[in-house]
């Protein structure tokens, strides 16, 4: 749908333009009308208040996986800063802009304020997962994908790792050992990979765009000319186990 | 209400979970057709999520913040019944459905309270 519009009241910065309008879903679900209606009455009944949640939801909103690349980039290039980064992660976010104290002060309740970056070297690779849950280090890379929150990776990650990543198209050789960092629930994880060969030119802007956040939870590596994710499919766990005994089989 | 509980923490160290109890209002309303998968494609949409999976995730940190549903408990109960009575539901539609089923479980939510919500919302969002 397109639509052209006129703008006489001396706005400079358009004048007379056409432009496409952006396309929506232009029908009502029941999905969002759930969403609405245990909003309301979760407010109306208490639970929370319409401030929070707006609080919450433009945090939210605002937050995504290139503050992460960000870092990354400027660690690639900056041999000090990746020394605080690796030292004091947290401190060395807020030199890239990043707070992990909002939006409450104190962080969100899913999101404690500890990070540790691992750095990958050519024979140690680094993967996260949080097999309990799905803790994530979100100020940093926004929110999770489906496939990071499914009981199928979270189990078979810390079992079977390399194969985990050849799934995902990442195949590592024998001689690289393989990290698998599992949040812990007081401690975030991101990898810090390493930086590829071609790019040593490369600008922290450049750098930034080959970062991915797969590369941050480390199932793939940053390469020139690769600058977003494949959509990885959500696959069911076969056989469901109580969290009992899959968080006892976890190792650190 | 037809909700049972919801919470997986009571199941003993190896024993497979029993599936939850399936909530009417809930099930009615698990259309593969009108989730963002399907539906966003057909109108040309390529964000990847739908517009208000941000406000559901605030609404669930807004919950754990004023203790009402601890973000543990709720993840566990969303891998339960995402495993089971919404695992043919994809990722958003499923955590919201699960949200709303925890919810109703632990009486937070009426049952009856939610759907004439949900009526009055959709009035409200098709009026002209």
């Amino acid at each position: 749908m397109q639509h052209s519009h006129d703008h006489t009241d001396g706005d400079r910065d358009h004048g007379r333009h056409e432009h496409p309008a952006a396309p929506m879903v232009n029908e009502i679900t029941d999905f969002e009308v759930l969403e609405i209606a245990v909003r309301e009455l979760a407010i109306e009944k208490g639970l929370f208040t319409a401030e929070d949640h707006q609080k919450f939801t433009e945090w939210a909103e605002q937050i995504g996986p290139a503050a992460g690349s960000r870092l990354v980039a400027k660690a690639w290039s900056d041999p000090a800063y990746k020394t605080r980064v690796l030292t004091d992660a947290v401190a060395a976010c807020h030199e890239i802009g990043i707070d992990w104290t909002e939006p409450t002060g104190s962080g969100t309740p899913s999101d404690y304020m500890n990070l540790r970056v691992l750095e990958d070297t050519p024979t140690v690779h680094h993967v996260i997962v949080c097999t309990l849950c799905s803790c994530y280090p979100r100020p940093l890379l926004g929110h999770s994908p489906y496939w990071y929150r499914s009981p199928n990776y979270r189990r078979r990650l810390i079992r079977w790792p390399r194969q985990v990543l050849t799934e995902f198209g990442l195949s590592l050789p024998p001689e690289v050992e393989v990290r698998v960092e599992d949040s812990n629930q007081k401690c975030r994880f991101m990898v810090l990979p390493m930086r590829p060969e071609g790019s040593g030119s490369w600008t922290e802007k450049q750098l930034a765009e080959i970062v991915t956040r797969d590369c941050m939870i480390g199932v793939a590596l940053p390469r020139t000319g690769r600058t977003s994710d494949d959509v990885r499919p959500v696959h069911k766990a076969r056989r469901p186990v109580a969290h009992e005994e899959q968080h006892a089989e976890t190792g650190q | 209400m037809s909700g049972g509980n919801g919470q997986p923490s009571a199941d003993t160290a190896g024993e497979r979970q029993a599936e939850p109890a399936r909530i009417a209002l809930l099930e009615t309303l698990q259309n593969d057709d009108k989730t963002w998968e399907k539906l966003a494609p057909r109108y040309g949409v390529t964000n990847p999520d739908p517009p208000w999976k941000v406000s559901l995730y605030a609404t669930c940190e807004c919950l754990a913040a004023g203790a009402a549903l601890p973000a543990l408990e709720r993840r566990h109960a969303e891998d339960q019944l995402g495993e089971t009575v919404y695992s043919g539901t994809p990722g958003p539609e499923q955590q919201l459905l699960a949200l709303a089923h925890i919810m109703l479980s632990r009486g937070l939510l009426s049952e009856e309270d939610l759907a004439r919500r949900m009526d009055a919302v959709r009035s409200r969002l098709e009026a002209c």
